[in-house]
């Protein structure tokens, strides 16, 4: 331990020459000047506190109904027709040609040629008191319809999945913008201090496509970024200590690291310095925060079967119960991903038939429980719990390369699909928006995905068009130029 | 003789729509002559007279491009026409005058018409004269007449002989009686009034519709009748209203103030009713939703602001908390966010302290106004921590789960009038605490899960207070139950195969 500080010292008192000496009379000088210029236009003047900040809240237009978010995001995209969006027309056309009228114009990213319509799946009913249509693929979900809010007229402009999601979770199909998560701790600030505000848990085994940039923080200070956490194993990698070294001498080495970037901030002032020193310190703490709130093993026997999970699975069940556990914590905005639902109909597992279905039998349970579980204990109120892709699945069957598909499989489909929400201040056991009688466009109550951001945004406080970010001379929002809050959905 | 020079074209309204910029010009040049002109006369300044003639022709000739820009705007339509022409005349006669006057000013007419040199004074003070008249009219056409008095303070207002001010004309008046209110003038004559009659009214009636009148709504304008009665959804003016605000079509124009939903609906309802022009509300269907929105005609504040506020929801503004308060209680190392920017409202959490006792609720007393949303789960305080909670008037949301405290304790927060949410979640509240906090009025939504509040206890309150959610949880046996859900599909999928 001590030869490891000296031999730091060393190292340090190595590299203070002459020259490092003169340059850094020059750059401070030059820094003094050019920091007091850039101090009167920069972003950590005008929001009042270093932007770097993440405990500092910026103060909402009105109160949050939604303190906390859990955004699910089916990552493939499922479809919406055999789940929630009944179309008994489209029993009645199944194994038709598809309409002209639908192909007018449309491109799609595999269907050529005039595709055949494909019949909903599911066996629908409605459920709940306000009577939600769901299918037979979601038994538990039919147990929570009356938390939920549905919008059954989601649409969006890209068809490719990168992009899409990039445009659900970014406002921007292109990268470099903040995401979702990114804004909401940029603007409501983190509570627990030893958990990160923003926290992803991936399952599905691949990451989204559109990769960390869907939860990134873009322009916004790094600090605002997602933390992805492992779910089976160490939680974080590399954040436990290494053999040999003990916790006092990680603290002292991030102290000694710490001092040395508070320094070299004072010299150059750049806030992604503040970013790293207090991404240190969290990650010391985390060291100790994060097992403890990742460990499952304390939760009550009948709590792990209600989400059917076995402690140590890396599966998205497990992540459900993960999402409760870190609200609970405060974590402002935990982001669930799960990967496969890309339904296509190209083999067993990718299909709107038994492949949809196994994706519904895995991830059903845990969604409708943790529902249940935030409500009992009082959490739903103030949680905003999102489910939903980033587009939507045609009526018409896949026919890529104008073949007969081994399953039934939909192409991606972005004029029409549904997404819900729950808690958070939006209405209990509510539909909004209608689709043409064979699920194709919506008809009522459109809703971009700008309006779904718009109004997430609107449900933790921040009006969407006030809720900027200064960066290359223009201030930016989340919802770029467009988007309208959904009045109709909030409570 | 609007037909015979020039027709109405894009080209036409594109020079048109310059008119109002351009016209600034010229009434600009003028006057400066004019005034250059009685400095000189009176000797206080030095200026030559060549100065003044050279302003005379910039206005001259700005005078006549205004007149050719403005007279291709009105081509556009939708102006009142007397007003128009008034404008129109004097607007020439600007022109003609300044022409004159830089005529007999230079020195080319002099030659011909020595005389000439008496008509310069009184055509500059005509010409002046007019300016400020044909400008007058020109605001009166842009934004409506009477817009420059309209707010004429008293004693000026007597004076002027103006009538006396009118109570915001653009507020809706709060209706007394609802179902006495005549559906016309009552609810719809003023929703247009407020959105709609700026622009389509006897001063200025865009695409040749007016508003204002009853009869003149049946009339339509250029595109047909505004609504078709009995079947608001296929009337122009609702279809306007409802499509995106980027739309061409979109009526109000993007920027200007928009109907409310609620105004959409009654409009709407009011044409499918057949858009009588005396019936009350009573003598009409009323639905649910239309009920609601008219509900919301009476409130001064938004649409639907009387509905049952949300837990934790209120809409009272304090004074700001002193700032040395909020640097201590975060500096103890609690979290404290102001909820929102025009309330001053706190939401204290102490989720970084779990080391909270009693004895720091000290702490929280400077304070006590402010404090809506109090967050105290998984802390150390116990029932002596409850009778200060009592003494924060606005507190809204009280979290207390994971702790110590007791029936003892609740009962004590009898006084909150504002409290909407409490989680006592495993607690030692029972039955008795819990029947002693259902009394409070504003109390919305109560958890007490695993507490020590009985099954029977929360079905009882289910019944007595159908308002009041009181939500207890799963134990193992619900668990259980609720995991068969699934069984259920998975053997009807079995007999499907």
């Amino acid at each position: 331990m001590e030869n490891l500080q000296k031999e730091l010292q060393h190292t340090a008192l190595l590299h203070q020459t002459r020259r490092h000496f003169l340059q850094s009379v020059g750059f401070g000088l030059g820094a003094l000047g050019l920091g007091t210029m850039l101090d009167s236009c920069g972003p950590s003047s005008a929001a009042g506190s270093p932007a770097g900040d993440v405990a500092k809240s910026r103060i909402p237009q009105f109160a949050p109904k939604a303190k906390r978010v859990i955004y699910i995001h089916m990552a493939g995209a499922p479809s919406q027709l055999e789940l929630f969006d009944y179309k008994p027309e489209l029993v009645k056309y199944h194994g038709r040609d598809c309409p002209a009228e639908f192909l007018e114009g449309k491109k799609f990213a595999f269907i050529q040629g005039v595709p055949k319509m494909l019949g909903p799946q599911g066996h629908f009913a409605q459920y709940g008191q306000s009577g939600a249509w769901m299918s037979d693929y979601v038994p538990y979900l039919q147990t929570v319809a009356d938390e939920i809010t549905f919008l059954k007229a989601m649409h969006t402009d890209q068809f490719n999945h990168a992009p899409a999601q990039l445009l659900m979770h970014t406002g921007s199909p292109r990268l470099g913008r903040p995401s979702l998560g990114a804004w909401s701790v940029y603007g409501l600030g983190s509570e627990n201090q030893n958990l990160p505000g923003f926290i992803v848990l991936a399952s599905g085994g691949q990451q989204p496509d559109a990769g960390k940039s869907v939860f990134g923080s873009g322009f916004l200070p790094s600090v605002y970024q997602g933390v992805q956490c492992r779910t089976g194993g160490d939680p974080v990698l590399y954040v436990s200590d290494p053999n040999g070294m003990n916790r006092d001498m990680r603290k002292q080495t991030i102290e000694a690291i710490n001092e040395i970037n508070k320094q070299t901030y004072e010299d150059v002032k750049d806030p992604e310095i503040l970013t790293r020193i207090s991404q240190y310190e969290m990650a010391f703490r985390m060291q100790m925060s994060v097992p403890e709130v990742m460990d499952v093993s304390k939760e009550p026997q009948f709590i792990l079967d209600m989400y059917g999970v076995k402690p140590g699975e890396g599966t998205f069940a497990m992540n459900c119960l993960l999402a409760r556990k870190l609200v609970e914590n405060d974590v402002r905005f935990v982001q669930l991903f799960d990967w496969g639902w890309d339904g296509h109909g190209t083999s067993k597992d990718h299909n709107v038939e038994g492949g949809l279905r196994q994706k519904c039998r895995e991830s059903d349970q845990p969604v409708a429980a943790l529902i249940k579980d935030l409500k009992m204990r009082g959490l739903l109120e103030e949680t905003l719990v999102i489910w939903g892709a980033e587009f939507g699945r045609t009526p018409m069957q896949e026919n890529r390369n104008g073949l007969v598909m081994p399953f039934m499989g939909r192409d991606h489909h972005l004029d029409a699909f549904t997404m819900w929400m729950a808690g958070g201040g939006v209405k209990q056991g509510f539909s909004h928006g209608e689709t043409d009688e064979l699920g194709y466009y919506g008809t009522k109550g459109r809703t971009h995905v700008h309006d779904l951001q718009a109004t997430i945004l609107h449900l933790m406080g921040f009006d969407h068009e006030k809720f900027t970010y200064p960066f290359q001379g223009r201030n930016f929002r989340l919802t770029d130029t467009e988007g309208k809050v959904v009045k109709e959905v909030i409570a | 003789m609007y037909h015979i020079l020039l027709q109405d074209s894009s080209w036409a309204t594109f020079i048109g729509r310059f008119h109002p910029a351009i016209v600034h010009f010229p009434i600009g040049f003028l006057l400066i002559a004019s005034l250059l002109e009685i400095g000189r006369r009176w000797g206080k300044i030095a200026v030559s007279e060549g100065v003044i003639t050279f302003i005379l022709l910039c206005s001259a000739m700005g005078a006549t491009f205004a007149c050719v820009a403005g007279y291709l705007l009105s081509l556009s339509g939708g102006y009142d026409a007397g007003l128009l022409d008034n404008h129109m005349w004097k607007g020439i006669g600007v022109a003609a005058f300044a022409w004159a006057a830089w005529l007999v000013k230079s020195d080319m007419l002099q030659r011909l018409m020595p005389a000439g040199k008496i008509i310069y004074l009184p055509a500059i003070l005509i010409a002046t004269a007019l300016t400020l008249s044909a400008g007058h009219d020109g605001g009166s056409l842009t934004h409506g007449e009477g817009y420059l008095t309209q707010y004429t303070p008293e004693p000026f207002r007597g004076l002027a002989g103006l009538p006396p001010v009118q109570a915001k004309p653009a507020a809706i008046k709060p209706i007394t009686d609802i179902q006495q209110a005549i559906v016309y003038t009552d609810i719809v004559q003023p929703i247009l009034e407020a959105k709609c009659t700026q622009c389509h009214s006897a001063s200025k009636s865009k695409g040749d519709l007016r508003m204002d009148q009853l009869a003149l709504l049946v009339k339509g304008g250029e595109n047909g009748p505004a609504f078709v009665a009995g079947k608001g959804e296929e009337s122009d003016m609702i279809k306007r209203c409802l499509l995106p605000e980027n739309e061409d079509e979109h009526m109000p124009p993007k920027g200007k103030p928009q109907l409310t939903a609620d105004q959409i609906a009654l409009l709407t309802w009011w044409i499918d009713q057949g858009a009588p022009a005396d019936k009350k509300v009573a003598q009409l269907t009323v639905s649910e939703s239309i009920k609601s929105a008219l509900a919301s005609l009476g409130k001064t504040g938004p649409a639907g602001a009387d509905k049952a506020e949300q837990p934790g929801m209120l809409s009272i503004k304090v004074p700001a908390a002193n700032e040395q308060d909020i640097e201590n209680l975060r500096k103890a190392g609690l979290m404290v966010n102001t909820l929102s920017q025009d309330q001053n409202l706190l939401e204290i959490s102490a989720v970084n302290l779990p080391g909270f006792s009693d004895k720091q609720m000290e702490l929280l007393q400077p304070v006590a106004r402010q404090i809506t949303w109090l967050k105290l789960g998984s802390t150390a305080i116990t029932d002596a921590a409850l009778p200060q909670i009592a003494r924060f008037p606005n507190l809204s949301k009280l979290h207390l789960e994971y702790t110590d405290v007791t029936d003892k304790g609740i009962i004590s927060l009898k006084p909150l009038a504002h409290l909407g949410y409490i989680n006592i979640v495993n607690t030692k509240v029972g039955d008795k605490g819990l029947k002693a906090i259902a009394e409070m009025k504003a109390l919305r939504s109560v958890y007490v899960w695993q507490s020590a509040v009985t099954d029977s206890a929360v079905s009882q309150m289910g019944r007595q207070k159908p308002n009041l959610l009181v939500m207890n949880g799963f134990n193992e046996a619900a668990v259980a139950q609720f995991v068969k859900a699934g069984d259920i599909n998975d053997k009807k999928e079995l007999k499907n195969k």
